[in-house]
């Protein structure tokens, strides 16, 4: 089970764009060019007004943490390996939200309302956008 | 206020738990079998029969949706429609509210609704596995090692941020649970649990320790829906549908914009104003748990904690045997058993029975109405149904 694949994203036409960017390490939110909405995760529409003119802005990265968990056992395949490792819901500044693991100094008592900042991880032959910690090992 | 146009006239189970001897379709058999004859019906008296959709095998759901119960239960030439419902753990409701909706128009005279499913003997690795694709997308969060255990932490996180509840509270309500399976002779795990051993379990997933966890169960349960006029002409204890409400929040976890809350006071809301019924005229509440929090955000936002805290109100023992607001007397998912899409079928079938004054040692006295819940997924949805004696 530990020698398992971990799973890696399978871009769509129109989700590329933001694994591109992960892989030259810029971190891109989606917008819609007609109604100037930041969209997360990417769609093939506008889900506020079914535009189709979507495109890519350029984002800091940065957020809070909005919910967060430490998993330490009974992880799906491919993620043995990678015990203990820290999810979370992230709430990106633009007002979008979306998971992905804390990782660097302090990520395992990482807590609600934390600033986070986005750092790049391969994975495979894919770059995954994940979060560190403004302040790694302060207090709040 | 809404006057019930549809009621369960019959149910069945079949116990949860471990049995790799007995197959869906055996269990699914049986369930059936339970529910017509608890209805004092024929097989041929059925004439929609709608099967949840099955997780464990894809051979199985396929029989289901190919009418196979209509071939084994004797109902050929008589059924007009075998049609697949699923909403994940939110189907209980969402199927009521199908069946109530083909009684009420006559497209249906009697829709028999029914569950089954094995996940509980596919070994350990496959359940965590399937558990980590059913709302979660494949693309955005299974890359980063999400799954339900996560789900249910993340939203125990979340909740326990926003309220104050503490580890031993939603270790309480685990207990509370377990209290009542011990009365339940279908549950899967029946022997004392203390807050003490809660919290001395295998940490899992941040808050949430091994015993705050769901263990995968084999299991099937069945219930008929007829129409509100005819039902006093079947059975002597029909349960009237007063009200539903429901709201969607998100599919992935990570877009749901209140992951402490959920839609479940949007939900009661609506179904409290249908059904004419409030939260002072409930005697039971049949609340999905699947993970304490769950069970948690429902008792907050169904208002049934006469203004005290869920976390505070479930401590002090007032969901458990003997309390004032008995919940989930099934013992859920938490201690009957997480039978997939069943553990709600599960829920709302206690609602049923508990009304129908049939649930033997843990039947609560003097019911009129109950709450039910569901949710489906990773938790996607809330769904409020009020159930009632009374028309």
């Amino acid at each position: 089970m530990s020698n398992a694949p971990r799973p890696l994203p399978h871009p769509t036409h129109w989700s590329a764009g933001y694994w591109q960017a992960a892989a030259e390490r810029r971190f891109v939110v989606q917008e819609c060019r007609d109604c100037d909405r930041p969209i997360m995760y990417p769609k093939r529409v506008c889900p506020y007004c079914l535009g189709e003119r979507l495109s890519w802005r350029a984002s800091a990265g940065k957020g809070e943490i909005y919910a967060v968990t430490t998993q330490l056992a009974g992880p799906p395949t491919g993620f043995a390996d990678r015990l203990p490792y820290v999810l979370a819901v992230i709430r990106l500044d633009e007002g979008v939200q979306l998971m992905s693991n804390i990782v660097g100094d302090g990520a395992l008592e990482a807590r609600i309302g934390d600033r986070v900042c986005v750092d790049f991880e391969p994975a495979g032959d894919m770059v995954l956008p994940v979060f560190r910690l403004e302040k790694a090992g302060a207090t709040q | 206020m809404q006057k019930a146009r549809a009621a369960a006239v019959g149910i069945g189970e079949v116990p949860s738990g471990r049995f790799p001897e007995r197959s869906e379709i055996e269990a699914a058999v049986l369930a059936c079998r339970a529910a017509i004859l608890d209805a004092g019906m024929s097989p041929r008296d059925i004439d929609v029969v709608m099967p949840v959709g099955a997780l464990a095998s894809r051979h199985f759901n396929v029989d289901l949706v190919f009418s196979r119960l209509c071939e084994e239960l004797g109902m050929l030439r008589s059924a007009r429609m075998n049609v697949q419902v699923m909403a994940g753990g939110a189907t209980s409701a969402s199927m009521l509210a199908v069946a109530e909706g083909l009684v009420a128009s006559g497209l249906a005279r009697n829709v028999l609704c029914v569950h089954s499913d094995a996940v509980g003997s596919l070994p350990k690795q496959t359940g965590i596995d399937l558990f980590s694709t059913t709302g979660v997308s494949e693309e955005w969060e299974a890359p980063y090692g999400h799954n339900m255990n996560a789900v249910g932490a993340l939203a125990s996180n979340r909740y326990m941020h926003e309220t104050g509840t503490t580890d031993e509270e939603m270790a309480a309500l685990c207990v509370s649970l377990r209290k009542w399976a011990e009365l339940n002779p279908n549950a899967m795990f029946r022997t004392p649990l203390t807050v003490e051993e809660v919290m001395a379990s295998k940490m899992v997933a941040t808050p949430l320790r091994a015993k705050h966890c769901n263990m995968l169960a084999d299991g099937a349960a069945a219930f008929i829906i007829a129409r509100a006029e005819d039902a006093p002409h079947i059975t002597s204890t029909p349960v009237y549908v007063r009200g539903h409400g429901s709201l969607v929040t998100h599919y992935t976890t990570s877009q749901d914009t209140d992951l402490g809350k959920l839609g479940y006071e949007q939900a009661a809301a609506q179904t409290y104003e249908k059904a004419g019924i409030g939260p002072k005229d409930i005697q039971i509440a049949e609340l999905y748990d699947a993970y304490p929090v769950f069970a948690m955000i429902a008792l907050d936002g169904l208002k049934l904690c006469r203004g005290e805290r869920a976390g505070a109100f479930v401590a002090a023992g007032e969901t458990s045997p003997g309390g004032s607001m008995p919940m989930t007397t099934n013992g859920g998912m938490l201690s009957q058993g997480h039978t997939a899409v069943g553990g709600g079928i599960a829920v709302l079938v206690e609602a049923f029975r508990q009304l129908m004054g049939k649930a033997g040692a843990r039947q609560v006295p003097n019911l009129v109405n109950a709450v039910e819940t569901a949710s489906g997924g990773t938790w996607m949805d809330s769904h409020v149904t009020v159930l009632s004696k009374d028309h």
